[in-house]
């Protein structure tokens, strides 16, 4: 029974840190048809930022999560006007986009590591202790992060349908002449979504980092399994994926459990083989690839 | 001249050329840097068969090279079998390999296929590095069954050593030169025949294509799996000519390294990818004295190369031929 | 009159191809104006060109003192043009309500949302019953409804509407002509776009007949009814 609870807890808490990732994914997906493969590389540049900011130069906190946060959104924006904009009405968008973006994860990963080396540092943006609730050992940095992804994921669903400019991104997603026709700055709406998706990768790349190290590479696995992740929810889905998210994690933390933690990568993929012949289009997926 | 005659005499040319090299070059270096461009365009010339002639937007071949090479290594370094017998054996494990992986993900719609096929190459990776169960102990130390992170080495060669002495890297580099020579032959062989047409039919109407009983799906698993044969033995070539395997030939650096090489030499075409190599690994060159800068620059030279020039050098030299061609065509109209 | 469409000299098109040439019309305020023709000889792209969806070549279009031509179809529709598009265009996954709500996105038309609402429900009541039904499970006709109320709720200066009747049975393309009688009477400005001429003709105060990607004619509808030659070489009526 304890066991049972304890992997309960490591699964929802790993569930939680995919689903922040994951949505960030879903939504550039959603709205443009882009995969962003720089995604692993912003959650990274967002734990170093973090680290910088607090051991570098010695600010709280709530200053490390914002400059993360600010920085990684920046880069989003940037990853629009020098990427995705100027090909965004050419031929073979997709293909292009998801090159182009590996390349440019690459360089950023390279940068990270030329500014801060190597070597693993502790992410200072954690907290230490554990609660023991019946003999199951509840780390708060898991809990945290729990409440920390509630949080972001009920502000971005109240975005998406009560806000104008979540109604303007939704728009732009379903059908995008449609949304120009409606005086929707298409352009704005991409730059935005990519900020909110960088600044998703930052908070991302903090709990990751804060549960194991901070390496310039550290966001590649996470972000492979966040589109693993997107895939079974069918690409594009916001809300599906996070579902998908904390299902997966579960998942993970019993193989971790049963199995070993060397096969946990391994196993989620064959998952998502198996869900893709049974589904092509993924769980929440329609056949018309509209979304949000 | 037909375009495949043109390609033929060019692939003709090219060879006849490489043919010299190693006399004029005294420089070993050079050579064996030669040898490596000979593995990675032949790697890049069938990538392009599957990608740009195909449609399939598939990341394992890096996967599918690798496989070709661990089987080659493991079967010398296990069975002591002989390197011309592995080499093959390594190459019909990667088509073996590939259609599996084909059955398994070409249905799928395209930015999938490209996920899955990532994922594959990646947790291919993290098993065998994470493998530290011994499988052999011999007496340099334990030994996992893929290698772990160590890899094999010593695992025999195909005798130039002994054959040539020092100069055996002279043999490598031919053996070399006829596999990318067969690799761009075949890829010109597909190109012009009914299977190419066949592509172009589906990409240029693919409702009118299925109409005529073209059926996509198992174009696409006989171009994965024919073109798996040949990256198959580059990597088992790769593991000959280097004499060591390890789990870097599934790394990402690497994986992005072919990708430019194939996106900068222009995709869809019989020259691009051979052309891509060689400017990368010029590129490649220059930029080794640049340190950490190497990387970075890498990452740009294939952002630019995307934005700007998405049909690659190919495309950039086809349009600047136009731009010279027509004044003289509408000279010949009047 | 100062909100006169005024287009002149236009030519456009898609990649090399050029579609419209030397075009020069007027759609007058407060009136109907159609433009008939047949398929494929550059109604719609008229349309495309005039919204901003695709870019002009050589050429001008206006309404009143703006200059129209050149612009981003975001800022054309915040200049009070609204195109209701071929085929409607809705946003599948959004709820009628949702659809409506973005037609009155730009600031200036979500000051009045409320009130416009009101009197598209009025004019097309079927709407409100419909409401919160997502537009993806919507018929034909009610998606047709739902896109030209979409179109109303920006409160423009002009309103283009693009083969309203396309694929409709004909009891509903009877209603939807009754609201286009309705919005006339009214006073809106409208540039139609109709294959059905005879139809057009019943209705419009000017009739534009379109003849590859030029103007051929122009007249009343009272006129074009009395031209059969028109009528039976370009319209096969």
């Amino acid at each position: 029974m304890d066991v049972f609870f304890q992997i309960l807890a490591s699964g929802l808490t790993l569930g939680a840190v995919y689903a922040i990732s994951t949505v960030g994914l879903a939504l550039v997906f959603g709205a443009m048809n882009m995969l962003n493969m720089s995604h692993g590389a912003l959650m990274a540049l967002g734990g170093y930022m973090a680290w910088f900011t607090m051991t570098g130069l010695g600010l709280p906190p709530v200053a490390g999560m914002l400059v993360a946060v600010l920085v990684c959104a920046g880069v989003g924006v940037l990853i629009y006007l020098l990427i995705a904009g100027p090909m965004l009405r050419s031929e073979g968008f997709e293909t292009r986009v998801f090159i182009a973006t590996i390349g440019f994860g690459a360089m950023l990963e390279s940068v990270i590591l030329m500014a801060f080396g190597p070597q693993p540092k502790p992410q200072p943006l954690a907290v230490q202790g554990g609660l023991s609730v019946a003999q199951v050992h509840l780390p708060v940095q898991n809990l945290l992060i729990l409440a920390l992804a509630m949080v972001l994921m009920a502000a971005l669903a109240l975005l998406l349908q009560k806000s104008r400019i979540g109604r303007a991104i939704r728009a732009t997603a379903q059908n995008r002449d449609a949304a120009r026709l409606m005086g929707v700055r298409v352009g704005m709406v991409y730059a935005l979504v990519l900020a909110i998706s960088g600044g998703l990768a930052a908070v991302s790349g903090i709990t990751v980092s804060s549960l194991s190290s901070l390496l310039p590479n550290m966001g590649g696995d996470p972000m492979l399994k966040a589109f693993i992740i997107c895939v079974v929810a069918g690409l594009g889905r916001v809300p599906g994926s996070v579902v998908a998210a904390l299902f997966i994690g579960l998942f993970e933390a019993v193989v971790q459990y049963t199995v070993g933690v060397r096969f946990s990568f391994a196993s989620l993929l064959l998952l998502v083989i198996v869900v893709l012949i049974w589904k092509p289009q993924g769980v929440f997926g329609r056949h018309q690839g509209v979304r949000l | 001249m037909t375009a495949m005659r043109r390609d033929l005499l060019l692939c003709g040319l090219f060879a006849c050329a490489a043919l010299f090299w190693p006399m004029i070059s005294d420089m070993r270096y050079s050579v064996t840097q030669t040898t490596f461009f000979f593995i990675w365009a032949t790697v890049v010339v069938q990538w392009n068969l599957v990608f740009g002639i195909g449609g399939i937007f598939s990341l394992a071949q890096v996967a599918i090279f690798a496989i070709g090479a661990y089987v080659t290594a493991m079967l010398g370094y296990y069975l002591g079998t002989s390197m011309l017998l592995a080499m093959p054996a390594g190459a019909v494990a990667a088509v073996a390999a590939s259609l599996v992986l084909g059955i398994a993900c070409l249905r799928l719609y395209g930015p999938y296929v490209a996920l899955l096929t990532i994922c594959v190459s990646q947790v291919l990776y993290v098993l065998i590095v994470n493998d530290t169960d011994c499988f052999t102990n011999p007496p340099s130390g334990c030994m996992p069954l893929m290698g772990g992170v160590r890899g094999f080495s010593r695992f025999g060669d195909l005798g130039f050593r002994d054959w040539l002495g020092a100069g055996f890297y002279i043999g490598n580099y031919y053996v070399g030169l006829l596999l990318l020579t067969a690799a761009i032959l075949f890829s010109i062989a597909i190109i012009h025949s009914p299977m190419g047409l066949a592509f172009r039919a589906l990409r240029d109407n693919p409702v009118y294509a299925a109409a005529r009983g073209v059926d996509r799906f198992r174009y696409q698993l006989w171009i994965f799996g024919l073109s798996a044969f040949f990256t198959g033995l580059s990597g088992a070539f790769y593991a000959v000519n280097t004499g060591v395997v390890g789990p870097v030939v599934f790394s990402f650096q690497h994986l992005l390294f072919l990708l430019s090489m194939i996106v900068i030499g222009g995709i869809g075409t019989v020259w691009g990818p051979v052309i891509g190599a060689a400017v990368l690994m010029l590129a490649d060159e220059a930029m080794r004295e640049l340190g950490d800068f190497r990387d970075i620059g890498m990452g740009l030279l294939l952002v630019a190369c995307v934005v700007l020039m998405p049909r690659g050098l190919t495309g950039l030299f086809q349009d600047m031929a136009r731009r010279f061609a027509k004044p003289a065509d509408t000279e010949g109209a009047t | 009159m100062s909100d006169d469409l005024v287009i002149s000299d236009l030519a456009a098109g898609y990649g090399h191809q050029s579609v419209l040439h030397d075009l020069t019309l007027r759609a007058q305020a407060g009136r109907l104006t159609a433009i008939i023709g047949p398929n494929g000889h550059g109604k719609t792209t008229l349309l495309r060109a005039i919204s901003g969806l695709i870019a002009v070549r050589t050429g001008e279009i206006r309404l009143g003192a703006d200059r129209i031509s050149g612009l981003p179809a975001e800022a054309v529709v915040a200049r009070g043009i609204v195109h209701v598009p071929q085929g409607d265009l809705l946003f599948p996954d959004m709820t009628v309500l949702e659809n409506l709500r973005m037609g009155a996105f730009l600031p200036a038309a979500a000051r009045q949302e409320k009130t416009v609402l009101e009197e598209v429900y009025t004019l097309l009541p079927k709407l409100r019953d419909r409401e919160n039904q997502i537009a993806r499970t919507l018929s034909g006709g009610e998606r047709r409804m739902v896109g030209i109320g979409r179109g109303l709720m920006a409160s423009g200066r002009v309103l283009m509407l693009d083969e309203p009747s396309l694929g409709l049975a004909p009891i509903v393309i009877e209603q939807i002509y009754e609201v286009i009688a309705g919005l006339r009477r009214a006073g809106r400005s409208i540039l139609l776009v109709e294959e059905n001429a005879m139809r057009a003709a019943a209705i419009a105060d000017q009739v534009h007949l379109l003849d590859h990607g030029t103007l051929n004619w122009s007249g009343t509808g009272a006129e074009l009814s009395g031209r059969p030659e028109l009528l039976e070489t370009y319209l096969g009526v």
